[in-house]
């Protein structure tokens, strides 16, 4: 067979030779893959959204500096930096995002906990999702925040309301994206498992839950960013009470005293710790899980 | 690829529904030598089809009492015009679907099943593709690697093995399907048009992978295809379905079918004689 004959004279014949040619061609073809790869990402990436923060902060002292604006209305970046730096000094900051991040995260995993199992459910149970599928559609567009005043009644000024703002508001994203990862496994594969002889079970676990893992990790994102929402909300709204401090409360509290350098850097802190979960969890976990199945842009190689 | 000359093409003609099981009648083959009789008619069939039909619903019969007969280790080519239900006979074969009427035996462990995309999963590579069917299978943990990357080797695909099926070209992926059918370990293998979307010099390679791979492994293959030359390149028995319900309209046996190519002038001349046959279903159906 031709086969056979095109592969022996390609490991006999040309023998050991060719073999670290090859080995060697590769490797420093992917050393110079790697080095322009980082260079890349540094200029092509991390570059402009620094040069952006730069100039946004560069405009925003100028405009203090030559406007002269009321200070107490509008206050340059470095008294904002200054009243993070007090914040800080008096250990207010940490406590507050710690406070914060601990409540966000721990009602983010239960979130997880309770939205996987009931979106494996809907997706299995067709009666179930026709019943439930707009309900649940609505209550993601159902801002979190709605549901505070009901939780103050149920639940007075306790972490059990700030909780149970954020379930409200993570679950229907977590959901809703494990149904539409579900939804969008190709059928040909739900097939090959069928044929493979998978049971019920496996076919969940081995084909349709990693073949749904891009829909799945795309609602948790949207399930992190509404958690998040819903705690400042719930936050801001519920006030320090007889709670922990978080940055809701911080920010509250700095708006009572009418300190808006406090609420203005207490707001980017917000928005940095937003930004800091998208760089070093969902982004890479994303990207990698994109481009191990060759869908992410500019794939693999 | 030995003894048996090229010209040794033999049909039966069997354009009744009973005649195809008999063998009994074997007319002369179109190139005038003596036909050689079947050596897989004493044998117990491995897939028995007895006077299947089927309908979707209440929609109208899509094949219409099949019945057919498949020896132990034999090339079976299912041949059709689009919506001759070829595809709904695998499925039937495959127990991917209910019969509406007749039974279907096949072997208690099953069949094996190709489709025509490779359905690999995008996640796993091409090792880890194929350990998942050993390990459905319910072969231990331990042994699956080794296992797996024997049955890349078949496929000539032992390098590949660390590869995702993104990183590799269309026939790669197909043969990847294939070594994962066999990680079956089903004596019978379904193939529906698994070549159909690959270029014609990938197709022509995959065809000579596909026949050693069958030579090797002795499995019993059932191919559904609408390529006249790829049922007659490959099939030792290529079986015309007629259209709009589904009939078998006419079968050709064929020995010494190795050492086959799709360039030969044995597929060239039973492809003409096939298309023939094929059209005349078809100007049927226009009337």
């Amino acid at each position: 067979m031709p086969l056979e004959t095109v592969k022996i004279p390609a490991t006999a014949a040309a023998g050991d030779e060719l073999d670290t040619l090859s080995a060697g061609l590769d490797r420093l073809q992917s050393e110079e893959d790697q080095r322009s790869s980082a260079w890349r990402t540094i200029v092509g990436k991390v570059l402009p959204p620094v040069v952006l923060l730069i100039v946004l902060l560069v405009a925003w002292q100028l405009y203090v500096v030559i406007a002269q604006p009321r200070p107490d209305l509008a206050p340059g970046p470095l008294q904002v930096a200054a009243a993070l730096g007090d914040a800080w000094e008096s250990g207010r900051l940490q406590e507050a995002v710690a406070t914060s991040l601990e409540r966000g995260i721990l009602g983010f995993l239960i979130a997880i906990a309770v939205g996987t199992p009931l979106g494996m459910l809907l997706a299995e149970w067709k009666v179930l999702r026709r019943a439930a599928g707009p309900l649940i559609s609505g209550l993601q567009v159902l801002p979190s925040v709605a549901w505070v005043p009901a939780a103050i009644i149920w639940f007075g000024l306790s972490d059990a309301t700030v909780y149970f703002v954020i379930l409200m508001g993570a679950i229907p994203s977590i959901v809703n994206g494990l149904l539409s990862g579900i939804d969008q496994v190709p059928p040909q594969l739900r097939r090959a498992g069928v044929v493979l002889g998978a049971s019920r079970w496996q076919l969940a676990t081995a084909v349709i839950l990693p073949a749904a893992l891009p829909g799945y990790l795309a609602g948790l994102k949207q399930g992190w960013a509404f958690s998040w929402r819903s705690l400042m909300a719930a936050e801001i709204i519920t006030g320090a009470g007889t709670m922990g401090f978080g940055v809701g409360t911080m920010l509250q509290q700095t708006r009572e005293l009418a300190d808006l350098a406090g609420v203005l850097g207490t707001i980017l802190v917000i928005l940095a710790i937003g930004i800091l979960i998208e760089l070093v969890l969902f982004g890479p976990l994303e990207r990698r899980l994109l481009r191990s199945r060759g869908l992410a842009p500019g794939g693999a190689r | 690829m030995t003894g048996a000359p090229d010209s040794s093409l033999s049909r039966e003609g069997s354009l009744s529904l009973e005649g195809v099981r008999g063998a009994s009648l074997l007319a002369p083959s179109f190139d005038g030598v003596a036909p050689v009789a079947p050596p897989s008619a004493p044998v117990e069939p491995i897939v028995r089809i007895d006077h299947v039909s089927k309908r979707f619903g209440s929609g109208p019969l899509v094949l219409d009492d099949i019945s057919l007969d498949i020896a132990p280790g034999e090339f079976v080519c299912l041949l059709g015009a689009s919506g001759c239900g070829k595809s709904t006979l695998l499925n039937l074969i495959a127990g991917l679907e209910p019969v509406t009427s007749g039974a279907i035996s096949v072997p208690s462990t099953g069949a094996a099943v190709m489709f025509q995309e490779s359905a690999l999963m995008p996640w796993l590579t091409a090792r880890r593709n194929v350990e998942l069917a050993l390990r459905l299978r319910g072969v231990p943990r331990s042994e699956r690697r080794e296992e797996a990357l024997r049955l890349l080797g078949t496929v000539n695909l032992a390098d590949a093995g660390d590869k995702r099926p993104h990183e590799l070209s269309g026939g790669m992926r197909q043969r990847v399907a294939l070594a994962r059918a066999l990680a079956q370990d089903r004596s019978v293998l379904l193939m529906d048009e698994p070549f159909a979307a690959l270029d014609a010099i990938t197709r022509d390679l995959l065809h000579e992978e596909l026949e050693r791979v069958w030579r090797a492994t002795g499995r019993t293959i059932v191919f559904v295809t609408h390529n006249v030359r790829e049922a007659a390149r490959l099939g030792q028995r290529v079986i015309l379905l007629s259209s709009r319900p589904g009939r078998i309209a006419r079968e050709w046996k064929l020995g010494g079918t190795a050492g086959r190519r799709i360039e030969s002038p044995e597929v060239s001349a039973l492809a003409a004689e096939i298309t023939t046959e094929l059209r005349e279903e078809i100007r049927r159906n226009a009337a």
